[in-house]
């Protein structure tokens, strides 16, 4: 009975952090992450409140018959959760998937001009 | 005489063990002492060597192919701009794969998938398995 356990449990991946690089230019603040193996299909962003998380599922592509001499990464999920400051324009959060690593640019909030309130008479 | 030095020895106990599981890098940072990550494999037509190179494309990566090593050399370059974080490796990076059989150099290929570099050596003919017949005289 134990052996059957056993076996369900393995299908679960090592959950690694992707390698993160946070930086700020003058447009807003840029986000890469490092997640090799995963495709854009395999990548989720979830923004919720102020968090925003960032999950992936990696994929090896093994030839049948193969037999590994050496194995220095393999098979994970990445996932990484982010806090977002209240200066990130939320509606303008772009992500885009070059060579493994995933760029999310977030725009910081335009000022809002000064108004004047018209007074309405009674 | 016999000494037992079972009790001389301050083993980890259990209460030690769950701590150290605890205080144990989620990222994994002792699984590889050199950049980038490798995995070997081969089958009886080829010899696979996979390499982690995100963020690099692969008219950035240098393979060089000499009797009996493949050279991956290249180099990552770090985003212009102020840091609050940075934890993406960033500089030249240049491993050496010894290979003990002979390929053909003729049908080497290399691919790049989401970072993922592949490079497959078709052993060379001389080497494969082959099936020896016995003749019954």
């Amino acid at each position: 009975m134990s052996e059957v356990v056993k076996k369900e449990e393995r299908k679960e991946l090592t959950r690694f952090r992707p390698a993160t690089d946070i930086l700020e230019r003058e447009d807003g603040f840029h986000i890469f992450m490092d997640m090799p193996g995963v495709s854009k299909e395999d990548m989720s962003i979830d923004l919720e409140e102020d968090e925003l998380t960032v999950t992936g599922r990696s994929t090896q592509c093994p030839v049948p018959g193969e037999k590994f001499v050496e194995m220095q990464f393999g098979e994970c999920e990445y996932i990484r959760s982010v806090s977002i400051s209240d200066i990130v324009d939320r509606e303008r959060i772009k992500a885009s998937v070059e060579n493994g690593v995933l760029e999310l640019f977030l725009p910081k909030l335009e000022k809002v001009q000064p108004k004047r309130i018209s007074i309405e008479a009674q | 005489m016999v000494i037992d030095f079972n009790t001389l020895y301050n083993f980890p106990s259990r209460l030690d063990r769950v701590f150290e599981e605890f205080l144990r890098s989620p990222m994994g940072d002792d699984r590889r002492l050199a950049y980038p990550p490798l995995n070997l494999s081969n089958d009886e037509e080829n010899i696979y060597v996979r390499a982690e190179v995100p963020g690099v494309t692969i008219d950035d990566v240098e393979l060089t192919l000499t009797d009996k090593t493949l050279v991956i050399k290249g180099e990552r370059t770090a985003p212009e701009g102020k840091f609050y974080r940075q934890e993406r490796p960033s500089g030249v990076f240049h491993r050496v794969i010894n290979i003990g059989v002979p390929v053909d150099r003729e049908k080497v290929t290399a691919a790049m998938k989401d970072g993922v570099l592949t490079v497959i050596l078709p052993k060379s003919e001389e080497v494969k398995p082959r099936t020896i017949s016995i003749d019954v005289a």
